[in-house]
């Protein structure tokens, strides 16, 4: 091959390279897998952290303590703010969904709506007032009230040099009696993440 | 030549002349229905002609342009997530392909991935930042403070000798440390921030050294100030009118239009015993100038022989801006105008100078290169056809200077500067009126906020798009 076709050649494939765009393939994956793509917060550390924090919590000796103190009746928990303290845009929602449902699904706790649910279900509560029947109709003032408040931080460290990058995730949880404004339980669950970027690629 | 290489080498040309330079054509395409259809048609054209005017190597500013148009037009939350997704290129293109970068040193710098100027990484944050301060998202903001210092400190590490600060956005982050209760990590940013603007071209605006002083004082570190030689206001009415009731307005001012980038191409095509011709394209007029010579023949090279060297670089092109500057009144009182607190035609002469170096650099690497690549090209095509050699010499003249194109990507929607004032108010329902001027003070542009609401302790934001 003479030098202009290999000039040539190279231009060519090289623009071609440059232009051509990646075809896309979907594959359905089981939820419970463990997914790490970019190093960010994702589902996995969301499920993850929710239930570990969350059975340690019920597992602690706060609550045999209070169950003796309601007369054997199961505390009612209610999840306050969960602030996100790190560097990324973290769905709380997805958090504080997790823990609800480890929280529930373990039948130690009763569980109320938070305050957002709750503004929502007093106006149909209100709605309900002045137009269902009588019989369907429901009372205001029946809400449970919640002994404990479950409130939360993210919060994350950064470390980076080059293509290599340290995350450090912190999540702490506290457990508050709202009579008593007293901490019956503090957690936290840490997580560390080395996120590897190559310099060059093909 | 047999016709199979004719074919070819016709083909690679085609090729070359399919992948012809965007950036040219963008500006004029979506400048038009900007001005006169405004941002809903132009993010509609954007949409539409994605491929046409950006295509996948310019994918970040793609992000980029909607993001600003989307927070031009208040859809905060539209614009947030388009600039999370320019962020995610950015953060992507740290990997570099050895094929892309190969295809710029044969073609030129457009063939590589558009990954974003400093300044506009940090004009990107600033955004953010007002996006979920306007939607009253503070730990948003907040999020978007810590990204900014992973992205300056990552900037650093890069390069210690460019300016990879901003003033601004040192700024913002106070403001958002502040409301999110943390009066010590606002105090350092207050502090950063006259650290910026001194790095900078801008001079602290008088209004933010008020606001850093009165941080600075409540937080006992008003000497951090003088140890950096700032010259220390005396009364700061304002700022502490503000810590002091909590609520205010914001109002942000984008005027004019940033400057964007246009073509010096200069080349020189030489025919040995015939004519020199020499071209000159200017980058900011597009005016064009020839000279053509007589040319003596040279010994050692055929008659018909043609040597072509040609090099485009990419030169500052200001725009005409018709806004200046903004005037605010609140409740009918006498107006006030907000400082400039961003030159963004200044952060773009920056960043030209900062990496003039490795841009012609570069550019000389690449013609060379392909020059001793053409001069091959023409031997090894030469035949005994006088007439053919000629041809075949011009087509690859040609040839070259086509693919010579200088990498002008810019962010196309930016304005030319921010304005920004911070106004104490009462509780209650303000009516505020912001004008945007030309440089002679005529009013351009009128923003009225007639029932605007204003809670205990809430910081108001207005953003005033003027890019005109």
């Amino acid at each position: 091959m003479s030098k202009l076709l290999k000039i040539c050649l190279c231009a060519s494939l090289a623009l071609f390279v440059g232009c051509s765009d990646s075809g896309k393939k979907v594959t359905r994956i089981d939820t419970n897998s463990v997914t790490d793509l970019s190093g960010a917060w994702n589902d996995t550390d969301s499920r993850l952290v929710a239930e570990e924090m969350i059975n340690d919590c019920l597992g602690r000796p706060w609550y045999d303590n209070m169950i003796q103190n309601k007369g054997g009746a199961v505390p009612t928990v209610v999840i306050g703010k969960v602030a996100n303290k790190s560097h990324e845009h973290i769905n709380i929602e997805t958090f504080i969904k997790d823990m609800e449902r480890t929280l529930i699904n373990s039948g130690r706790v009763d569980f109320v709506a938070n305050a957002q649910e709750r503004a929502e279900l007093r106006n149909e509560l209100a709605s309900q007032a002045g137009n269902a029947t009588a019989d369907t109709q429901k009372q205001a003032g029946q809400e449970i009230g919640a002994d404990l408040m479950l409130t939360g931080t993210i919060t994350s460290i950064v470390d980076q040099e080059g293509g290599d990058q340290v995350v450090y995730y912190q999540v702490d949880l506290e457990l508050t009696d709202i009579q008593s404004h007293r901490k019956v339980w503090i957690g936290d669950k840490k997580i560390k993440k080395f996120v590897s970027k190559n310099g060059v690629k093909l | 030549m047999s016709i199979k290489r004719l074919l070819f080498f016709a083909l690679s040309l085609s090729i070359l002349a399919g992948c012809a330079n965007k950036s040219m054509t963008r500006y004029e395409e979506l400048a038009e229905p900007l001005e006169k259809k405004g941002i809903d048609a132009t993010i509609e054209k954007m949409k539409k002609e994605q491929d046409d005017l950006y295509g996948s190597n310019s994918e970040f500013l793609y992000y980029f342009d909607l993001g600003c148009l989307n927070h031009y037009k208040r859809n905060f939350k539209e614009s947030a997530e388009n600039f999370a997704k320019a962020e995610q290129i950015y953060e992507d293109l740290y990997t570099k392909s050895v094929t892309n970068e190969a295809a710029a040193i044969v073609t030129n710098d457009n063939t590589r991935p558009y990954r974003a100027r400093p300044f506009e990484l940090l004009l990107m944050y600033e955004y953010q930042i007002l996006n979920y301060l306007a939607m009253m998202d503070i730990d948003g903001a907040m999020v978007e403070v810590r990204r900014s210092q992973i992205a300056m400190n990552s900037l650093y590490q890069k390069d210690q000798k460019k300016v990879n600060d901003n003033g601004l956005l040192r700024y913002l982050s106070a403001m958002v440390y502040e409301l999110d209760g943390s009066p010590d990590e606002a105090a350092i940013s207050y502090i950063n921030t006259v650290k910026a603007y001194k790095e900078g071209k801008l001079q602290v605006p008088g209004e933010v050294l008020e606001f850093v002083t009165e941080g600075l004082r409540s937080a006992d570190r008003e000497n951090d100030l003088v140890a950096l030689g700032t010259q220390i206001p005396a009364m700061t009415p304002k700022a502490t009118a503000i810590r002091e009731s909590g609520q205010e307005i914001v109002v942000i001012g984008y005027a004019g239009h940033s400057p964007i980038l246009g073509e010096l191409y200069m080349s020189g095509t030489f025919v040995s015993g015939g004519v020199m011709n020499l071209y000159y394209k200017d980058g900011e007029t597009g005016e064009r100038k020839t000279f053509t010579l007589v040319a003596p023949p040279v010994s050692g090279a055929g008659t018909g022989e043609s040597f072509h060297v040609g090099f485009a670089l990419p030169e500052i092109k200001k725009l005409p801006n018709k806004v200046d500057h903004f005037e605010v009144s609140l409740d009918g009182s006498p107006r006030i105008r907000p400082e400039k607190v961003m030159a963004v035609d200044e952060e773009l002469k920056q960043n030209m100078a900062d990496e003039k170096s490795s841009r012609v650099s570069r550019t000389i690497i690449r013609v060379v290169l392909r020059t001793i690549a053409a001069q091959k090209a023409k031997q090894a095509m030469k035949t005994d056809n006088i007439l053919l050699n000629l041809l075949t010499s011009i087509g690859t003249d040609v040839a070259q200077s086509q693919i010579e194109q200088a990498d002008l990507r810019i962010g196309l929607f930016m304005p030319h500067s921010l304005h920004m004032t911070r106004i104490p108010v009462s509780v209650g329902q303000h009516k505020v009126v912001v004008t945007a001027n030309g440089a002679a003070g005529n009013t351009v542009e009128i923003f009225e906020f007639d029932k605007l609401q204003v809670a205990k302790g809430q910081k108001v934001f207005l953003i005033i798009p003027s890019i005109r």
